[in-house]
């Protein structure tokens, strides 16, 4: 059906709201998390064990995918309607029983709790900090419906923009929100949508950013996966505000559901009027392609990302022209991540003011982290800004498990940095994350234990952005490499005094010389790592890893004082270093021990320590 | 290296004369339609048309910085990022940084522009330790490459320059392809590139010398790939590609540079010679 002006919007979002929902409803996890863990095969058990029950429109019981739920780590999760309790963990076998006991009886499976001894979702402590607005529609429409997203409340910005506010009050209500860029630098968006409306004349256009291509970050991906509408819708107001006639959403193509959901949606719109040509019979238009990028992590710069959709390859150039004068083929551009976009109805809905209310001054609003690492709980986390890292690491993530120590936490993806301990008590916003010398990023949060080497971490991470270098520029394509030979060489026993200087030296260099964002913050890794763990980095200079990581580099030695003789150690050896009896204190022997790390990971009791290797010992410096 | 051609060549599709190696004493590129800003280089008053980059205005007030992946007859790229100079307190790239309004104040020997230079030219010269261009710059700023990280020293420092000449020429026979610090100039699929003409556009543009070719018995060999060379119908010295002289179409004649020169010169010398007075007569005594 066709909507052909506001009252029609109105009438039918009305409609849709007043309509009485199932009476229950199993929402099985459809993000990309749990998809990977098996939430498909549960969901077509479920979808089974329903038919077989006769469950269908007329018994008000019923079961649906979802968006993302957020506990990634106990997937694949179900949420239960109205109830709010949450499962995890779940098994094709599982479907009977969560159909029979808790759809048809309305009783909870304790043994298929999510977060042991938290029946509500909104109970387990990996919610309490939680404040969904962007996630808000995740186990509550179904992705990508568009009579769901009408029903939740979606469209209503854009009714209200095309019925009341006009053009101009739609752009003040963003530009007084006070949103931050959320793809990382958080530049305001505000003054990015000044800037295109102040553009010259003729074609404007607006992209979505949904190229996320830090390892471990999902959040844009269960975005566009879980509501894709508001992202589209978010466009359309953009569209609408700063007259832009055309918009691409540029999708990575590792994000084949992604891709098919944005797509959908987007014909979905279109069929209903509400986007491509004469929008809600307001004569006016917004044509929006979703558009592959071929995944190089690259093309998540904003020039590079405009040189792809363009049909060059991917590549960065000096920007010495904001995209909002030249961007995309010459013209007047605004590029925002998906998910500054899909803050932009509920800004255009409920206000600046309302906005303003979450979050702190400088950083109004919420961001969505994906927390993963060494933390009991891992997920997606969308929390106000200003929350600080320990409410996240500690709070919803649980701490760090299995009896070790927090040791750092990677912000901000590859290029981002690590930060110590003293990091828990800082806010997550924007200036406080780049003044520690980690940056927002796109929104991961890596936690790390005390087995994490940092230098190792370092070496990881710039050995991804070699990969990732366009090779364009020299500092990047040619400094890169070099920093990353030096790091292998510390974490190989192959340092030399002096190392953790040089390396600090050229990394400040390549920051201050490489051509793109990418490039500028491609020595982060290196440079927060020296500034927080600098200690580190001297040991590895002389051939000590404390953490046990890098091979050859320390030597195992159990504690006697905090052996408890329970033999872990010496089950997880393969080398047969570890000697003792049923019972007995362990003891490593050196000439055997392969510096696996086998021991100190496997010791509950944190017994097995890594002690400087003795000098001139023949394994000390086994490279 | 090879020796110098025996001519000077022209690109495929750029008009012989518009010699492509045009970088000594290329001054500002004429914005004439802009009003002028005024600023300073390093201390040096001067006033370039709106939009000139900080190289043109460097070039204006004799203050030279150096440069590679820069050339005045191709877009510029700024990828080296040797030319980086400082300006409102960061660093720029000289060759693109634009001016825009008067009042700006460029440094090109600050500390901080020095010392970025010096390492520019550490990370090219572990990739071009040989080539004459970047060892000149590498001793002029006292940088030596380190053997720690002298990777791949191919000769080639991915300036592109041979990219672009070729493009502006019109055969886009070769691009640089791959990412990072294994991108190289190539053609498609990594062979020789069948779009080629033999014009050497590329290995005129080359800074470091990397693009290698050769001529003999009359066969001009670059890229893998044999060229024969069209004589010159006046003198007979062989100057252009057949490929290269049908890539031009039309009537493009396999006329050597200097002869084309002579001819020119004298045909110019009739007209003259026909304007002044006594002059036809002259002629046709001759």
């Amino acid at each position: 059906m066709r909507l052909g002006s506001t009252d029609d919007l109105r009438a039918l979002r009305r409609e849709l709201a007043a309509r009485p929902g199932p009476k229950r409803r199993l929402w099985v996890c459809g993000g990309p998390g749990c998809l990977a863990s098996g939430a498909q095969e549960v969901f077509r058990a479920v979808e089974e064990a329903c038919r077989a029950q006769g469950l269908g429109g007329a018994s008000g019981l019923r079961a649906d995918l979802s968006g993302c739920l957020g506990l990634c780590e106990r997937g694949p999760l179900a949420e239960v309607e109205p109830e709010g309790w949450l499962y995890g963990g779940l098994r094709p076998e599982d479907a009977g029983e969560l159909v029979s006991e808790t759809l048809i009886g309305g009783r909870f499976v304790e043994r298929l709790a999510a977060d042991p001894g938290c029946r509500e979702k909104d109970s387990s402590p990996f919610y309490l900090p939680q404040k969904r607005h962007v996630m808000a529609r995740f186990g509550r429409a179904r992705p990508g419906s568009l009579e769901d997203y009408l029903a939740t409340g979606g469209y209503g910005a854009l009714e209200l923009a095309l019925s009341e506010l006009g053009p101009e009050e739609t752009f003040r209500r963003v530009e007084r929100s006070g949103l931050r860029g959320r793809g990382g630098g958080g530049f305001p968006a505000g003054r990015k949508w000044r800037a295109l409306k102040e553009s010259g004349g003729g074609t404007r256009y607006l992209i979505a950013n949904g190229d996320e291509g830090d390892p471990g970050a999902f959040m844009n991906r269960a975005l566009m996966e879980g509501d894709p509408l508001s992202v589209i819708e978010g466009m359309t107001l953009g569209a609408y505000a700063l007259g832009a006639g055309r918009g691409f959403i540029y999708v990575r193509h590792e994000y084949p559901l992604s891709v098919e959901r944005l797509r959908a949606a987007a014909a979905a719109a279109e069929g209903a009027g509400l986007l491509g040509a004469d929008i809600l019979g307001r004569g006016f238009d917004f044509r929006l392609a979703i558009v592959e990028g071929g995944g190089a992590f690259v093309c998540g710069e904003s020039t590079a990302l405009t040189a792809s959709i363009e049909g060059r390859e991917g590549q960065p150039r000096v920007k010495y022209v904001r995209t909002t004068e030249a961007g995309l083929w010459e013209r007047p551009t605004l590029l925002q991540n998906v998910e500054s976009w899909a803050n932009v109805p509920q800004i255009v809905a409920n206000g600046p003011e309302w906005f303003r209310r979450t979050g702190s001054e400088a950083n109004p609003g919420t961001k969505v982290f994906s927390l993963v690492g060494k933390v009991r709980r891992t997920g997606l986390v969308e929390v106000p800004l200003g929350t600080t890292v320990g409410a996240l690491v500690n709070g919803a993530g649980g701490g760090v498990p299995r009896g070790r120590s927090f040791k750092a936490v990677q912000s901000g993806g590859p290029s981002g940095g690590c930060l110590p301990e003293s990091a828990l008590d800082l806010p997550l916003d924007f200036d406080a994350l780049a003044e520690a010398g980690a940056m927002m990023g796109s929104g991961g949060l890596i936690v790390m234990d005390d087995l994490s080497c940092l230098v190792d971490t370092a070496r990881y991470f710039t050995g991804f952005l070699c990969e990732e270098s366009c090779g364009k520029c020299a500092p990047c394509r040619e400094g890169l490499p070099a920093l990353r030979d030096v790091l292998t060489d510390l974490t190989e026993g192959r340092g030399r005094p002096g190392d953790s200087a040089f390396l600090e030296s050229q990394a400040r260099l390549l920051a201050a010389t490489a051509l793109c964002g990418l490039g500028k913050s491609a020595a982060n890794p290196v440079l927060s790592t020296l500034r927080h763990f600098r200690e580190e980095y001297m040991e590895h200079e002389e051939g000590y890893c404390r953490a046990g990581r890098c091979r050859g580099m320390y030597l195992p030695e159990v504690d006697g004082d905090l052996c408890r003789a329970c033999g872990a150690c010496q089950k997880a050896c393969p080398a047969s270093a570890i000697e003792g009896e049923r019972k007995e204190k362990r003891r490593v022997l050196p000439e055997r021990c392969e510096t696996c790390g086998a021991c100190l990971a496997a010791c509950p009791f944190e017994a097995v320590k890594a002690r400087r290797p003795k000098k001139g010992a023949p394994d000390a410096r086994r490279a | 290296m090879p020796g110098e051609p025996d001519s000077c060549a022209a690109g495929g599709g750029v008009p012989a004369g518009a010699a492509l190696p045009g970088e000594a004493g290329a001054g500002s590129r004429p914005r004439l339609a802009e009003p002028l800003v005024e600023g300073t280089v390093d201390g040096v008053r001067v006033a370039v048309p709106r939009g000139a980059t900080i190289l043109e205005a460097a070039r204006l007030c004799a203050i030279e910085i150096p440069t590679l992946c820069h050339h005045e007859g191709l877009p510029p790229e700024g990828s080296c990022r040797l030319c980086l100079s400082e300006t409102r307190g960061s660093l720029a790239v000289s060759c693109m940084y634009p001016l825009r309004e008067s009042g700006f104040a460029a440094l090109t020997r600050s500390p901080a522009v020095l010392e970025a230079r010096r390492y520019v030219l550490s990370l090219l010269v572990c990739r071009a330790p040989r080539a004459p261009r970047i060892r000149k710059l590498a001793d002029e700023y006292g940088v030596s490459p380190d053997p720690r990280f002298m990777r791949d020293p191919d000769g080639c420092i991915r300036c592109g320059r041979c990219v672009r000449a070729c493009r502006a020429s019109g055969p886009e026979a070769i691009a640089l392809c791959g990412r990072g610090f294994a991108r190289l100039v190539t053609g498609p699929f990594g062979r020789p590139p069948e779009a080629c003409v033999g014009c050497l556009a590329c290995a005129l543009a080359c800074p470091t010398g990397k693009i290698a070719f050769s001529e003999r018995d009359g066969v001009r060999r670059i890229w893998e790939r044999e060229f024969e060379l069209a004589p010159c119908p006046e003198c007979g010295k062989r100057a252009f590609t057949r490929e290269q002289l049908a890539f031009l179409g039309g009537g493009a004649s396999a006329l050597c540079h200097s002869c084309r020169r002579r001819l020119m010169a004298r045909e110019l010398g009739k007209a003259a010679a026909l304007e002044a007075p006594g002059g036809p007569a002259l002629l046709r005594a001759l």
